[in-house]
């Protein structure tokens, strides 16, 4: 099976700013939040959290320092 | 010549949208096993379905619209989703009274059976319906932690959708042919395109927002909320709404760390969506290029700093760290419109002088092509460089051929002379209303001391047109009706500036012939 054929994989993949890692990152978002409400708060769950919203912003700043290098 | 038939395959579109809204918030009803509030929310989408269906079916296909039906369109449709959209509250809260059997409704007593009950009036349930769709925040509730799940996220997801725009969400999801998405787009507040394509401009706003959504809430929840808080306050922060599902909004924590964490996620949604797609694809320097962002970010830097200042000066607060607590994060929440509070009703506790500073905050707003309301930063610039440009062209000979620099662009006089024009309109239009809703309120809220003063007029005014929900106190539930119809025509006319909306009762004032 295509994971295109996923609606929201599709959205994910064809609507955005062309760049595979955010997509990721906007893949991930359902089941970052889904995992903070069904686990609750725990040394795992902070960890997931603390990573998604760090690696995003570590990426963002990468992404800028190499294209604005450029 | 108004053709209102035009109108009506586009209004039916988005009444469709709504009830697909309705139909999500069936599924909270259930994950949350609030059953008793199940058939209200079918009936609250089947109604909708239905006449939006009728309308698009009756009226058959799409027709081209030129910018007075795109206008008329955006008012109705604003006006007809928010009615329609007051059907939750109003469903849900006699649901509740009524008791029926099977349903096993709760039972509500004290405060939660006010905040609840006050939705069996049709004006309340409206008022908050409209004041979610338009993102402002002002609330009939009295105590938001009682409201049952479903209407609590019904609040919040109405201003998630209407944060981006209800002619954006159906655009995205019921694609209409022909180029009459682009003037409809254009008539709800928004201008810039991000790719050639309105559909594709849209789904990549959307994709923005939901990806910014995802990491609001994983920010939120960081900070100490609650999952299900998470849940809401990041939709609502993100998209500037401001509801809460707190009975003290934001105050209710009394958390430094989600004070501060709120800070982002309420200036993300001050920035312009073609500004959020260009730093995410790393051209960072739009931090600074864009004049919107840049005006942003130097206005929550003095206002943050001036109203921490005049707290500080007054004693309002036990330290200067707490004065820059409670002050910068109302000016962010004013600025941004999102209307958060961390410090009560002002009414009371602040001096006029930090009230004024936050209602002028209102009354700017952020960047256009964002979330937010308000005239917004590119106005103001407009406004702002416009007039020191006529002042220099006194000193400089009539030969001189000069160019209005704005936003990067160079302008001859007549273009500099149509885009001040366009600034001066829209921000003289907001002076009057605001003045004239404030004289309607002078005239029916009881102000002598003990209550209401004319700051805290001004201030919920500017709240309401400005779509930002900062409270001075006046508004709730025992309001006199007259202030609630005006606050309900300020956030109508605030989220869509003005214009449509007197373009529209033109419309309608001719089509009944109210001139003759």
């Amino acid at each position: 099976m295509n994971p295109e054929q996923i609606p929201f994989v599709r959205f994910a993949a064809r609507f955005g700013v062309e760049d595979r890692v955010l997509a990721a990152f906007m893949l991930a978002g359902p089941l970052v939040v889904s995992s903070l409400a069904l686990l609750g708060r725990s040394a795992v769950t902070s960890v997931l959290a603390g990573a998604y919203v760090g690696l995003f912003v570590l990426y963002v700043a990468y992404r800028g320092v190499a294209t604005d290098g450029e | 010549m108004v053709e209102f038939k035009l109108l009506a395959h586009d209004l039916g579109r988005m009444l469709q949208a709504l009830s697909l809204m309705m139909a999500a918030t069936v599924v909270v009803a259930l994950i949350w096993r609030e059953f008793y509030a199940v058939p209200a929310l079918i009936i609250s989408g089947l109604i909708p379905l239905a006449i939006g269906s009728s309308l698009t079916s009756y009226f058959g296909g799409t027709v081209e619209v030129g910018k007075l039906h795109g206008m008329m369109i955006a008012a109705s449709g604003w006006f007809l989703v928010a009615v329609f959209g007051s059907l939750p509250f109003y469903l849900v809260a006699w649901t509740i009274h009524l008791d029926p059997a099977l349903l096993n409704a709760p039972d509500l007593t004290g405060r939660a059976a006010s905040t609840v009950g006050a939705f069996r009036d049709p004006l309340n349930a409206f008022f908050e319906s409209m004041s979610g769709f338009t993102g402002t925040g002002l609330t009939m509730t009295d105590d938001e932690s009682s409201l049952p799940r479903s209407l609590q996220w019904w609040r919040s997801f109405i201003e998630w959708i209407g944060g981006v725009g209800v002619i954006v969400l159906t655009t995205a999801i019921l694609a209409r042919p022909g180029s009459g998405s682009l003037t409809l787009y254009e008539s709800e507040a928004r201008e810039e395109k991000i790719h050639p394509s309105i559909i594709s401009t849209v789904r990549t706003i959307w994709w923005i927002f939901l990806l910014f959504t995802f990491l609001s809430i994983t920010l939120l929840w960081l900070a100490g909320m609650p999952a299900w808080d998470a849940i809401n306050h990041g939709m609502t922060g993100l998209s500037t709404g401001g509801f809460s599902i707190t009975d003290n909004s934001i105050a209710t924590y009394d958390s430094p760390l989600i004070d501060f964490a709120l800070f982002p996620v309420m200036i993300l949604g001050g920035i312009a969506f073609p500004v959020h797609y260009l730093i995410l694809q790393g051209q960072l320097r739009n931090f600074y290029t864009d004049l919107q962002t840049r005006w942003f970010f130097g206005f929550l830097a003095v206002g943050s700093a001036a109203v921490t200042w005049l707290l500080n000066r007054q004693d309002t607060y036990e330290s200067t760290f707490a004065a820059f607590r409670y002050g910068a994060f109302q000016f962010v929440s004013a600025l941004s419109c999102t209307g958060f509070q961390t410090a009560g009703s002002l009414g009371p506790k602040w001096p006029t002088e930090a009230q004024l500073a936050i209602a002028f905050a209102m009354s700017i707003g952020a960047a256009a092509g964002s979330t937010v309301g308000g005239i917004k930063l590119i106005r103001v610039a407009t406004f702002t460089k416009g007039t020191l440009y006529r002042i220099q062209g006194v000193f400089v000979p009539d030969t001189v051929v000069r160019r209005f620099r704005l936003d990067g662009r160079k302008l001859d006089d007549a273009e500099a002379a149509r885009e001040i024009e366009e600034a001066a309109i829209i921000s003289f239009l907001w002076v009057v209303f605001l003045s004239v809703s404030t004289l309607v309120l002078l005239l029916v809220l009881p102000i002598e001391p003990g209550e209401f003063t004319l700051e805290n007029v001004i201030f919920e005014v500017t709240s309401a047109q400005g779509n930002v929900g900062l409270s001075s106190g006046i508004t709730g539930p025992d309001m006199p009706t007259p202030a609630k119809v005006i606050f309900l025509f300020n956030m109508w006319i605030g989220r869509l500036e003005i214009i449509p909306v007197l373009v529209l009762l033109r419309g309608l004032f001719q089509k009944f012939n109210v001139y003759e």
